[in-house]
């Protein structure tokens, strides 16, 4: 692939606008609705009780490890599963129904979901037209998304020459043919370099602030701030928490710092003996790859400007202190309780 | 919910609707096709070959133990040609007809094609739509090439009676297949008993030899066979100068088969389809 997509610059439809304003109207209606949702595969329970709600013009990121039953809440929204027990609207109908599916949008996670033998813009058009549009019509929408999406240099390539970043973009293109009033994203950034997974939730973004209601299934917990409205953290299938993001951070307890130290003599075995030695009960210290980093594990009571101040008291300078992960990370870990593992 | 009033559409315009997705399917196929271009010309050239190879087997057999068709003999490459354009047609439509549904489940695009809204019949049928236009014109080539090449005698107004017989012979390999992808879809690895069913249909058809030479038994069940029918109508107009009086008796036959093998596909392919929804298992493969 040696074209070079250019970046996207995706200018706000006056439809979208139009769009936005009508569906304020309705913000109180969840776009979105999963009430008590539960799947059974045999004896697995993949969810639990699932309940939660998107309204249109918002992210809502659906959180969790490996297994924790996003990819199945987002099979259900777009019929591809039946739920067990519980029910499901969206844009108040059941999903499955043709007209409901003409108003949805869906990126799946793989990018094995468009015909590499065929060029990006022939993929678009070809999926254009299941959603009912003319030849010429589909054709026009499709350059139009590709050009939403920086793709305007590529369309005419096959995409089993596009990286996995163009793949992600094309489909988000696909989305966009359609316009949908509801997207559904299946963890459209986890194998993105950081570049790549900017660009593609700059793309959603947009589609959120002109109306559309975006459930965004993510393991990577630190692309939520400042991108979702609100977060539902699944664990084993059952909601762990649900609420906005800085919500979700106060439940972050972060006991693990690193810390820079500098000693006037040689950083050994003796100085984090001393240093052990003048927490005390305070918590544990121990040398992290060498020079002048160490970890800091408080204990559960102690509190860190206690811990400095015992360090400092040893003629060492703590140069810098900061938590070994973020706040998001450490309320994931806190609430799906698999700190230390 | 969205306060918009979207108003279901009449079902005659969803049908229209879904007949108009077709062509995509088409494009998508024959550009597929195209990016193959070795696979492509080997094809044809295959083809060819295979003229050649049933000229030279022609030689050998005896011709008397060909049946007549209008009181007129025919060569062994007369009586094949016909028999192998149309179970090619068979075995080729069947097998695409049936895998058309894996293959998108193989490559990844099942379930994207699934969330747009279009019925999956219409998938089912638009997945197979290139090669049911596709493998009829290639199969006219075949003949023509036949006929034009080692000088054989087709009656000029068999010809249209004959293609009428195989547009409704078609219905009856589309059902077969709806049948054969309920089972792929069912059990994945079929495509080996397509295989076996495709040749006991071939073989009970007089397709590559005369019914007469089977066990009489076997014979008599034969003749009941779709394909058989269809095969000896086509015969009879193209070679035996029947034209247009086989067209009722096929058409007798053919049409209630091919509603039934249709009636009966639709439902095996949609109880399919929703057991895996039932599932979850649409995805895998």
């Amino acid at each position: 692939m040696t074209t070079s997509a250019s970046t996207p610059s995706r200018a706000r439809p006056a439809v979208g606008a139009a769009k936005a304003t009508r569906r304020s109207a309705d913000a109180a209606i969840p776009a979105v609705e999963v009430r008590n949702v539960t799947r059974r595969f045999g004896a697995k329970l993949a969810l639990k009780g699932v309940s939660l709600r998107v309204h249109a013009g918002t992210i809502h990121a659906l959180l969790g490890p490996n297994g924790a039953g996003k990819t199945t809440l987002l099979r259900i929204l777009t019929a591809l599963a039946s739920p067990t027990d519980g029910e499901v609207e969206v844009l108040g109908s059941h999903p499955g129904g043709r007209m409901l599916k003409s108003r949805i949008g869906f990126i799946p996670s793989g990018d094995r979901s468009f015909y590499l033998r065929i060029s990006g813009r022939e993929n678009l058009a070809f999926f254009a037209r299941l959603h009912g549009l003319g030849r010429r019509q589909a054709l026009d929408e499709a350059d139009r998304a590709l050009a939403s999406v920086g793709l305007a240099d590529a369309a005419r390539l096959r995409v089993a020459s596009y990286s996995h970043g163009m793949q992600k973009r094309l489909s988000i293109a696909r989305a966009l043919v359609t316009t949908p009033e509801v997207l559904l994203v299946d963890e459209a950034t986890h194998d993105l370099d950081p570049e790549g997974g900017r660009v593609v939730r700059e793309l959603v973004s947009e589609l959120a602030s002109d109306g559309t209601a975006v459930l965004w299934t993510t393991q990577r917990i630190d692309e939520i701030r400042g991108f979702a409205d609100r977060v539902t953290l699944l664990r084993e299938g059952e909601v762990a928490f649900t609420g906005t993001v800085p919500e979700l951070m106060a439940h972050a307890i972060p006991r693990r710092y690193l810390l820079r130290i500098r000693n006037g003599g040689p950083n050994g075995p003796e100085l984090t003996e001393r240093l052990q030695a003048a927490l005390a009960e305070r918590g544990t210290i121990a040398a992290h790859g060498g020079l002048d980093n160490y970890v800091l594990a408080l204990a559960d009571e102690a509190v860190l400007g206690d811990a400095i101040a015992a360090l400092t008291a040893t003629d060492v300078d703590v140069l810098t202190c900061h938590q070994e992960r973020s706040e998001i990370e450490e309320a994931f870990l806190h609430l799906t309780r698999t700190v230390g593992t | 919910m969205s306060g918009i009033a979207h108003a279901e559409p009449r079902r005659i315009d969803i049908v229209r609707g879904e007949f108009a997705k077709l062509p995509a399917f088409i494009r998508r196929d024959l550009l597929t096709l195209l990016s193959y271009r070795m696979g492509f010309v080997s094809d044809w050239i295959g083809i060819f070959f295979q003229v050649f190879l049933l000229y030279f087997i022609g030689k050998m057999v005896d011709t008397s133990q060909l049946p007549t068709f209008g009181g007129r003999s025919v060569t062994y490459l007369e009586f094949a040609a016909v028999g192998i354009a149309l179970g090619v047609f068979v075995q080729i439509g069947l097998a695409r007809v049936s895998t058309a549904v894996r293959t998108e489940q193989m490559i990844g695009t099942l379930e994207s094609l699934l969330v747009t809204p279009t019925a999956p019949a219409t998938i089912q049928l638009g997945s197979a739509m290139f090669d049911l236009v596709y493998i009829p014109l290639r199969t006219s080539v075949f003949l023509v090439a036949v006929a034009a090449v080692f000088g054989l005698h087709f009656s000029g107004g068999g010809i249209l009676p004959a293609a009428i017989v195989l547009l409704v012979f078609a219905p009856v390999v589309w059902g077969l297949g709806l049948m054969s992808a309920a089972g792929v879809l069912t059990f994945r690895r079929g495509e080996g008993m397509i295989g076996i069913g495709a040749s006991l249909l071939a073989l009970s058809s007089g397709a590559y030899f005369p019914l007469t030479l089977l066990p009489s038994w076997l014979a008599t069940v034969a003749q009941l066979n779709p394909l058989a029918i269809a095969l000896k109508s086509m015969r009879d107009a193209a070679l035996g100068g029947a034209g247009w009086t086989v067209v009722p008796h096929a058409l007798a036959v053919l049409v209630p088969s091919g509603a039934v093998a249709l009636v009966l596909g639709s439902i095996a392919f949609r109880l399919a389809l929703a057991r895996e929804l039932r599932l979850g298992t649409l995805g895998l493969y």
